[in-house]
């Protein structure tokens, strides 16, 4: 019986899963608002501005992240926030209920610095959250691959310029192996700082102050204010290495940001760390969940064409006579449900040739 | 689409059919892979050269040579000829399937090698009746099948499957496993449905996304050919040409009628859109008609050689 179709058995279709990663390199410049900052995209409402890859108004802008900050009402610039204070206050409980949850009474639960809930320890009671678009993280971010760069000292136009000397870079250093599982968002890592600047100036010491969050699957991440506040640098970091934010984007680098967090719009602040950010990197992850069909056709099976070309007056084009080995070449792979309807289809790049002396098998892979 | 990249090593680029797609997002479990055919819709054999000097080895370098385009997504667009599997490999001859215009009542319009489609009983009684209530043969226009009253004409779709060739007489029959029992027959359904040759609607298998519905005709519909050639001429040992155009062993024939949808019968709509409006010399007289041109897909769900039948509907202004 002469048949086109052939149906896939138990051992003909396998699932795999399959984690692919890509690179993703932010430039400072684009994040510092290149093309005239209109890639930098302010609301109305002012709660957070969004950075593109392109001007907003165009169709082919992407999106890439939303930054923003926020004060927690145990926060010591709580009383002191003269400007959008309870839009500052809602961030923050925002931001903490998705990513941190709430504790045995319903309370919204801080940010805990280093991610141990049960021992206490020091919050973080002003923070900032930097939010990437799904288009770059995909499905998560991959861990130990995080690290942002901010410029220290001097001002920040000419640190973009490159003219500054000194960086701080702060990274999920080690969370491949180790990251926390506590919180209603998914996974995270801590982020700590280290050294990388091109003086040289900061002292072992230095590494290793744990100064943030990274939530993998939600693609947030979470920075305490005091790495821009020259007030709370750590007694064994120099004041001069460190990324301070004062009065805005105009006058970095000298003193305390709590005048900026408390005294600012939420753009204004923003505007402000955007211009310290050197760089941002990672590598995402997509889960790939695959069915491998396997199409095999034995040496007695598709040898003949149904192609119109390939019969002259009904004689065979590629035989002379009948005991001439039919041939016939595979360009397409149709996958097909029961009543036949055509559900997927693969082509090779070049014909194979199929004959009673060869078999073939060929993998097709869907991805989902 | 572009060629795919055939420089290096062969790669397969897979891609889920608009179908596919529409059939994942219902859910409804209708997204299942169960079979699969190979296709060569870019090969054509008469580049294979039995005589190339340099021998053997040099007889499909062409074919080999062929650039293959990227993955159609619609569904209907690809696969649209398939390798076949028969487990004898000394077959020399293979069927195929002819629109069979020999007969009085299944001819296509004189000189426009397509068959029209009345679309509604204005226009039959305009262009196949020489009056509202003939039924008569002789009242038909050669090719014009009636949307709107099939039952009330007798031109028919008609296809024949088997050998057409000389060199193997018409009274051998056709080999068992190259005889068609089933056709698929695939046609807009925007336009029309199908109907047997009495008229009665045939039940559709299933309307993809794209609106093109998918007959299956096998049973009583499918009748063998060669009985019916042979109970209408002795000559067995010379092609019956008055029955059939054919000139070798016959397998099967299949035929069917067009009954034109609602829309086209009560609209313009579709003629708008798809169509024209021209004048159109049907027998000896002329007029203004609205037409969409068309075609069916005939498929041999054994052998999956196809053909395709040009259709025209046309609807009197």
């Amino acid at each position: 019986m002469a048949t086109t179709f052939k149906t896939f058995s138990n051992n003909d279709k396998t699932s795999t899963r399959t984690m692919l990663h890509e690179a993703i390199p932010l430039t400072g410049t684009i994040v510092s608002g290149t093309y005239n900052e209109e890639n930098i995209k302010n609301y109305s409402h002012g709660m957070f501005q969004s950075v593109y890859d392109y001007p907003y108004l165009s169709s082919s802008a992407n999106h890439i992240l939303d930054i923003t900050y926020g004060i927690s009402k145990d926060s010591a610039y709580s009383s002191s926030t003269t400007v959008q204070q309870e839009k500052k206050l809602n961030i923050y409980n925002q931001m903490a209920q998705v990513l941190v949850g709430y504790d045995a009474t319903g309370s919204i639960r801080l940010f805990d610095e280093d991610g141990n809930f049960a021992a206490g320890g020091a919050t973080i009671d002003e923070a900032w959250f930097f939010n990437f678009s799904r288009l770059l993280t995909k499905d998560e971010i991959k861990k130990g691959s995080f690290e942002m760069t901010f410029l220290t000292g001097g001002a920040a136009t000419d640190a973009v310029k490159g003219e500054s000397g000194a960086e701080l870079t702060i990274g999920d250093t080690g969370s491949a192996n180790d990251y926390r599982v506590n919180s209603p968002a998914g996974e995270y890592g801590i982020l700590y700082t280290k050294s990388s600047g091109s003086t040289g100036a900061f002292s072992d010491g230095y590494d290793g102050y744990p100064c943030g969050m990274i939530y993998y699957q939600a693609g947030i991440a979470v920075l305490t204010a005091s790495i821009f506040n020259n007030l709370h640098v750590p007694s064994n970091v120099g004041a001069e290495n460190w990324v301070g934010l004062d009065a805005g984007p105009a006058a970095v680098g000298s003193g305390s940001c709590q005048g900026l967090m408390t005294g600012s719009e939420i753009s204004g602040g923003v505007e402000g760390v955007r211009d310290r950010i050197k760089n941002i990197s990672f590598s995402n992850t997509t889960e790939l969940n695959s069915t491998i069909h396997f199409c095999r056709a034995n040496h007695n099976e598709f040898n003949y064409s149904a192609n119109p070309t390939y019969l002259s007056a009904s004689q065979i084009v590629v035989k002379d006579k009948a005991a001439d080995s039919p041939v016939a070449y595979v360009t397409t792979i149709g996958l097909y449900a029961p009543d036949n309807e055509l559900l997927a289809v693969a082509k090779l790049s070049e014909p194979i040739r199929k004959d009673p002396t060869t078999e073939l098998t060929f993998r097709v892979r869907l991805d989902y | 689409m572009g060629f795919l990249d055939n420089s290096g090593d062969i790669i397969l680029d897979a891609v889920l059919t608009d179908t596919g797609r529409y059939r994942l997002a219902k859910g409804d479990g209708s997204f299942k892979i169960t079979k699969y055919a190979f296709g060569d819709d870019e090969i054509n054999y008469e580049i294979y050269n039995k005589s190339h000097t340099s021998g053997s080895a040099y007889y499909d370098l062409k074919i080999l040579q062929t650039p293959v385009l990227e993955a159609f997504t619609n569904n209907t667009s690809t696969m649209n000829s398939k390798l076949v599997s028969i487990p004898r490999t000394n077959l020399l001859f293979m069927p195929i399937m002819m629109l069979n215009t020999v007969k009085d009542y299944s001819q296509q319009v004189s000189g426009k090698d397509s068959y029209y489609v009345a679309v509604d009983s204005t226009t039959e009684d305009a262009v196949a009746y020489s009056n509202s209530k003939a039924k008569e043969l002789t009242d038909a226009t050669a090719g014009i099948l009636g949307g709107a009253r099939p039952a009330d004409h007798d031109q028919v779709i008609l296809i024949d499957q088997g050998l057409h060739t000389t060199k193997i007489s018409q009274a051998f029959t056709l080999d068992p496993d190259l005889k068609e029992g089933q056709y698929i027959v695939q046609m807009d359904n925007r336009l029309g449905s199908l109907s047997d040759k009495n008229g009665s609607p045939l039940p559709v298998n299933y309307i993809d996304d794209d609106q093109i519905a998918t007959y299956y005709v096998s049973g009583q519909y499918v009748q063998n050919l060669y009985d019916l050639v042979m109970s209408n001429t002795d000559q067995l040992n010379t092609p019956a040409s008055t029955e059939t155009p054919l000139d070798g062993p016959l397998g099967t024939q299949v035929q069917c009628k067009i009954r034109s949808s609602t829309t086209l019968q009560t609209s313009n709509y579709l003629f708008e859109t798809l169509g024209g409006n021209k004048t159109i010399t049907i027998g000896s007289a002329g007029g203004s008609y609205r037409y969409i041109d068309s075609s069916m897909k005939f498929t041999g769900v054994s052998t999956g050689y196809s053909i395709d039948v040009p259709v025209r509907f046309i609807k009197k202004t």
